[in-house]
């Protein structure tokens, strides 16, 4: 099949998906619980509860909610945050911003580290170093992140004192604009030395917690893409004309092993979206992740459900994007059954 | 050339070797996974949890009336560890984390055997169903796995326990609804793939029934990857499971890692590390063991299977 | 009309109290943050509109700051002292008519808004119409519409208010309740007006008010800030505002351990992680006006208990019941436990600091294993047991109470079962609201009020909003004793004679318990010991806490 039958393919069945997500999505909200209950206090008679109920328009068949929930979303209307106190589009965009800036960074550690271990490993299959990187990458992966962010916290923040909390000192980020939303971006763009220190100040600590779990992913990935890559032929005819190990290894065998990490970049891209979550809470970093966590507890149903059905569509968007660049730069992978 | 009759083909015989075969097999595969350390580290580490979980009633006497409830002494609420009857220390309602720590293995030990359990079997039966079956039955079955697929797991599941409500029973359900697709995927994948070797078409021709070939040569080989992802999903649901209670969504008081760790980290700020540093220690081992023997396993078996 | 001396009791709680355990100042520390004061909040606000604000919620702080009322509690004392009223009306100054149902306020004049337009007695009948009108269910309309008839703008700084029935409490209750803060009419008339049953947005973001503190901006999840108004009627505030949102108590603790938190508010398990700290000192002056309650529920509907319940409808009907639960629950556990040592045990249900008070009635302080066997044994459920559900908020203290409860039942009487169902916030709230209510058993806390009439008609009063839901008639062994006297109390002008009928109120209800009382959990505050001017008054919403008194 071509690339862009693929590609067409795909993005057919793309709506057909995010319409059976939002169904998923819809249907939770009306499962358990009840939807309204952050809008709700214990001093409500029934009357009153009523009068809410009607406000958000719960006293109508199920299926007329849905389109009317659906028809909101696409007009851009994602409902109230009862968390927030405020329209969730208005919240959404700042805390977005935030969260894929602490995403972007980790993304970068866990690239890095993934990459080098995995190399590492992978040139001494079944060594010592082999083994002990490898403990080392699961170890990232078996973490209960939050726990370690607290650990993390404990020594650097508590006891030593050198790493902040929140993604920035209030002063110095009303003293910049901040068109972009990226704290970092923003920083550089009115070209204030301070401002940009400060945000990466604040990034270090959690991009490093994040980012350490999704090592493993790359890692794995990497080491075994590199073991293959070095059985293959040419390998063995580059050795024989003598060219040194490190050339070899750096400039043909690593990058032909990087094709493959590409796939599971969507796989990466998933677990640091989740991640957030928890990292957010532990570092007080004012993204999506903490703004869940706070509409889940206080059983906010309705932003719940905005922040379910969009990770979902990113994720569904990020993961069509790598299956194509893959399969573009791998022409040997049939596209499609 | 005679012919080939029901009478002179022996179908026992074959499926004889075919089982000797892999009997054998199976002995390389164990061969090669106590060769590498690291599994042998995980093994190791699974063996000890275990004899944890199986034996807690002895390492520490059962809390009445209800052994998952953590034992609380108000009077001796937030002491370190050494203290005299708490080795591990108390958390702030004055549970033992001791007592936390063991007991705490055998809820890890239920969630993780229930969840993966049923979520294997669910799995298995609607992915051979997709696979065997085909047609428009495959088609919605197969996108309504695409579109659970496309929720991402910790996100999916904290949305459904959400909705159901804190409650250790509500993660079993929660976790179980968003891990099956895995599985049913990975069956359908395997069922049609052997469903177009050689050896299924010469039992199709001898005659052998649908379920018979099904339940003698399709189940039997697809084991290799349902296996790998089980064992990866034993640690990796303890750990989620973990994550959702750590954000509030379990009960309180249980012994469980995760619920202690969520209620012990009021307080680690202040100086009072253990009450959630040993309970998250061991979240951090269980998954790690299974993380280890799981890789071990995938290289083992065959270094070109896609799991997820 | 003498002023009701009932506050001397709070007032000898706050002064008994206001011994702060100061410790020595860190001679090298230098004061962060000058000019700014920065309190870490526990709760986000909803809103920040007064006619939509939920008493005990966060916003209400918010309020507090920024909006005046007509009058207001001084610091140092329950007393009421003017506010945008000029004076206390009283029977004295002719400020309330002889049959006690008009009150006359003479305001203050020179004041503004924080938008530059002028205060007049308009804009005071304008923001209680508009509460009264908007009639939102989740903010505190009823205190004001439940008691006023009529009100009217007699000239430019006067105002005047009539009632339908003569009250010992509208001063203090309701013209002091955050709902009657007032608020610029222009400016609501500009955005939004007023729309019965419907939030205004406007409002709920924004404050234009005549307080000591102007607006700033609201950073959702994270911070909210305040800036001194240059242009108060009183004395101005020295110190700017950012409140801090979010974060867990053991972060607030930290924060304020390293000195980037002035103020915060935490609860009295924290107390021993902050004691000993450097710069910082613990506040520990009197009780919050908050008793916490476990319900006992005589009015199940057939069938609606969760599964796991085995007691029939009316359990709680009977008094040997629900005394039992009483003598079973073991107080102290809690109180050092949860409590950390910071609360007292108060009796039915007048709390301790409150007008009424009588500290030699009966009170349920301490586990009586002995009375509660003999109890249950007579009410015929020792040999066979039961199992009930107690459904309560998630993660505070409220579900350690019930935790408490839980093992003082089940160690009792292996067979006696109690399940703690602690769930989200908001699915407590719901099932909390709904009538009647679908749990034997629920815990919560009382809502804060200044006058004991308040507590007694919600949650003793067999005809009163907690006494219709839960069915108290059923279970009174004489009701119609108990709500005549807390009807005659409520309109005794007598200060004595109220006494007497709040005392022996208390010896009855003591008898026929129709709630299990935790304790009354003592106030804790900690803060930074450069701040100077620390006081707190918890007839001020919670925190209790007015910014504009601090200064570094």
């Amino acid at each position: 099949m071509q690339l862009r039958d693929y590609i067409l393919r795909r993005l057919l069945v793309l709506p057909i998906l995010i319409i059976g997500v939002s169904i998923v999505v819809f249907t939770l909200t009306r499962v358990g619980g009840s939807p309204i209950g952050i809008y709700l206090s214990h001093e409500m008679t029934p009357s009153e509860v009523a009068e809410i109920q009607a406000r958000f328009g719960l006293d109508q068949p199920v299926w007329v909610q849905y389109l009317q929930w659906a028809k909101g979303i696409l007009q851009g209307d994602f409902g109230y945050s009862g968390v927030a106190a405020a329209p969730v589009s208005d919240i959404f965009p700042l805390k977005l911003a935030a969260t894929m800036e602490l995403a972007v960074a980790a993304g970068c550690v866990a690239l890095f580290l993934g990459i080098t271990l995995g190399t590492f490993a992978g040139a001494r299959r079944n060594k010592l170093p082999d083994h002990i990187t490898r403990i080392v990458a699961v170890s990232g992966a078996s973490l209960p992140q939050f726990w370690f962010g607290i650990l993390l916290l404990i020594v650097f923040w508590a006891q030593l004192g050198i790493a902040p909390i929140g993604r920035s000192d209030a002063t110095i980020f009303a003293s910049i604009a901040h068109p972009t939303g990226l704290y970092t971006i923003d920083a550089i763009l009115a070209g204030s030395l301070t401002a940009f220190w400060d945000a990466v100040w604040h990034l270090i600590l959690p991009a490093l917690t994040l980012g350490y779990g999704a090592t493993a992913i790359i890692a794995r990935m990497m080491r075994s893409a590199l073991v293959e890559e070095l059985q293959q032929d040419y390998v063995d005819a580059a050795r024989a004309k003598g060219l040194a190990e490190k050339i070899v290894l750096k400039r043909h065998a690593r990058r032909n092993a990087l094709v493959p990490t590409v796939t599971v970049i969507g796989l990466t891209f998933g677990f640091l979206l989740q991640g957030t979550i928890t990292i957010e809470i532990i570092y007080r970093w004012p993204g999506l992740g903490r703004w869940m966590a706070d509409s889940v507890l206080r059983g906010d149903q309705g932003t719940l459900m905005t922040y379910v059905l969009f990770t979902s569509v990113l994720f569904l968007l990020v993961n069509l994007i790598v299956d194509v660049v893959y399969a573009n730069l791998d022409r040997r992978v049939t596209l499609g059954k | 050339m005679s012919e080939i009759t029901d009478s002179n083909f022996d179908k026992t015989a074959v499926r004889d070797t075919a089982f000797r075969v892999r009997m054998r097999r199976f002995f390389g595969v164990l061969q090669r996974l106590t060769s590498n350390p690291t599994t042998v580290v995980g093994l190791v580490l699974i063996a000890l949890m275990l004899a944890m979980a199986i034996f807690a009633p002895w390492i520490t006497e059962a809390n009445t009336p209800d052994a998952y409830q953590m034992p609380r002494d108000w009077g001796a609420v937030r002491k370190p560890p050494g203290t005299p009857g708490h080795w591990l220390g108390t958390t702030n309602e004055g549970g033992d984390v001791f007592y936390g720590v063991i007991w705490g293995s055998r809820t890890s030990l239920q969630l993780s055997l229930y969840v993966v359990g049923s979520t294997m079997v669910i799995g298995t039966i609607i992915g051979s169903v997709a696979g065997l079956v085909g047609g428009w039955v495959d088609e919605v079955l197969m996108r309504i796995v695409d579109v659970f697929l496309s929720i991402p797991e910790l996100i999916f599941a904290l949305a459904i326990a959400a909705v159901l409500g804190p409650s250790f029973t509500n993660i079993i359900i929660a976790l179980a609804m968003v891990i099956w697709v895995k599985y049913a995927r990975i069956m359908r994948a395997q069922v049609i793939q052997i469903k177009q070797n050689d050896y299924v078409d010469a039992a199709r021709v001898i005659g052998d029934s649908k379920l018979n070939i099904y339940l003698k040569d399709i189940l039997p080989n697809a084991v290799t990857p349902v296996t790998v992802q089980a064992t990866l999903d034993m640690g990796n649901v303890v750990l989620i499971g973990a994550t959702l209670s750590f954000i509030g969504l379990s009960e309180a008081g249980i012994a469980e890692w995760g619920v202690l760790v969520s209620e012990g980290q009021a307080g680690i700020a202040s100086g009072r590390w253990w009450a959630s540093t040993f309970p998250g220690l061991m979240i951090f081992l269980w998954a790690l063991a299974f993380n280890l023997v799981g890789d071990g396993l995938r290289d083992a078996l065959d270094p070109r299977i896609e799991g997820r | 009309m003498t002023t009701i001396k009932w506050r001397n009791h709070l007032t000898a709680a706050l002064v008994g109290g206001a011994l702060a355990f100061a410790l020595p100042l860190d001679a090298t520390a230098q004061v962060n943050n000058p000019g700014l004061l920065v309190h870490a909040a526990d709760d986000e606000p909803t809103t920040l509109d007064p006619a939509q604000v939920e008493p005990g919620e966060g916003g209400e702080t918010v309020i507090l700051q920024v909006y005046d009322r007509l009058l207001d509690f001084g610091s140092d004392s329950p007393e009421l002292i003017p506010s945008l009223a000029v004076e206390v009306p009283s029977v004295d100054n002719g400020g309330i008519s002889a049959d006690g149902l008009t009150y006359t306020f003479k305001l203050r004049e020179g004041v503004t808004f924080h938008d530059g337009t002028a205060f007049s007695a308009d804009d005071v009948k304008y923001s209680w119409d508009r509460a009264i009108e908007m009639d939102l269910p989740e903010g505190n309309a009823g205190a004001l519409a439940d008691v006023i008839a009529s009100s009217e703008v007699v000239d430019d700084m006067t105002f005047s208010v009539t009632l339908n029935d003569p009250s010992a409490s509208f001063l203090n209750s309701v013209v002091t309740a955050m709902v009657a803060s007032v608020v610029s009419q222009d400016a609501v008339e500009a955005n939004g007006g007023i729309e019965a049953g419907v939030p205004n947005q406007y409002m709920a973001g924004n404050m234009v008010g005549t307080g000591p503190y102007k607006f700033v901006t609201w950073n959702r999840n994270e911070n909210l800030q305040l800036e001194v108004n240059d242009n108060y009627w009183g004395d101005n505030a020295k110190l700017d505002v950012r409140i801090e949102i979010g974060g867990d108590p053991d972060v607030r603790v930290l924060g304020l351990r390293a000195g980037e938190f002035d103020t915060i508010e935490t609860d009295p398990s924290f107390v021993a992680d902050i004691e000993g700290a450097d710069g910082v000192t613990i506040f520990k002056g009197g009780l919050l006006l908050e008793p916490l309650h476990i319900g006992m529920n005589l009015n199940i509907p057939e069938g609606s208990l969760p599964p796991e319940d085995t007691i029939s409808e009316d359990f709680f009907h009977d008094p040997r019941i629900r005394q039992a639960f009483n003598h079973a629950f073991d107080y102290e556990a809690f109180l050092n436990g949860p409590l950390a040592g910071y609360g007292e045990f108060n009796p039915h249900y007048v709390p301790i600091g409150l007008f009424g008070h009588d500290a030699s009635a009966p009170v349920y302080n301490k586990q009586n294993a002995a009375e509660a066997e003999r109890l249950f044994r007579e009410a015929g459920v020792w040999d066979e047991g039961f199992s009930v559900s107690v459904i309560t908020e998630e993660g505070n203290l409220f579900a350690l109470m019930c935790l408490v409860l839980k093992d003082s039942l089940e160690r009792l009487n292996p067979k006696f079962r109690i399940n703690v169902l602690a769930v989200a916030e908001s699915v407590f709230d719901d099932a909390h609201a709904s009538n009647p209510l679908e749990y034997a058993m629920w815990a919560k806390n009382a809502d804060p009020a200044a006058d004991p009439n308040f507590y007694l008609n919600a949650y003793a009063h067999p005809d009163g909003e907690w006494g219709e839901v839960h069915g108290f008639g059923n279970g009174y062994r004489d009701a119609a004793k108990i709500a005549g006297l807390i009807d005659s109390a409520a309109i005794e002008l007598d200060p004595a004679k109220r006494a007497a009928t709040y005392a022996e109120i208390q010896r009855e209800l003591y008898e026929d318990p129709m709630w299990i009382i935790g304790a009354q959990e003592g106030i804790v505050m900690a803060h930074r010991s450069w701040l100077e001017g620390f006081a707190m008054q918890p007839l001020w919403p919670r925190p209790s806490l007015k910014f504009s008194l601090f200064d570094k």
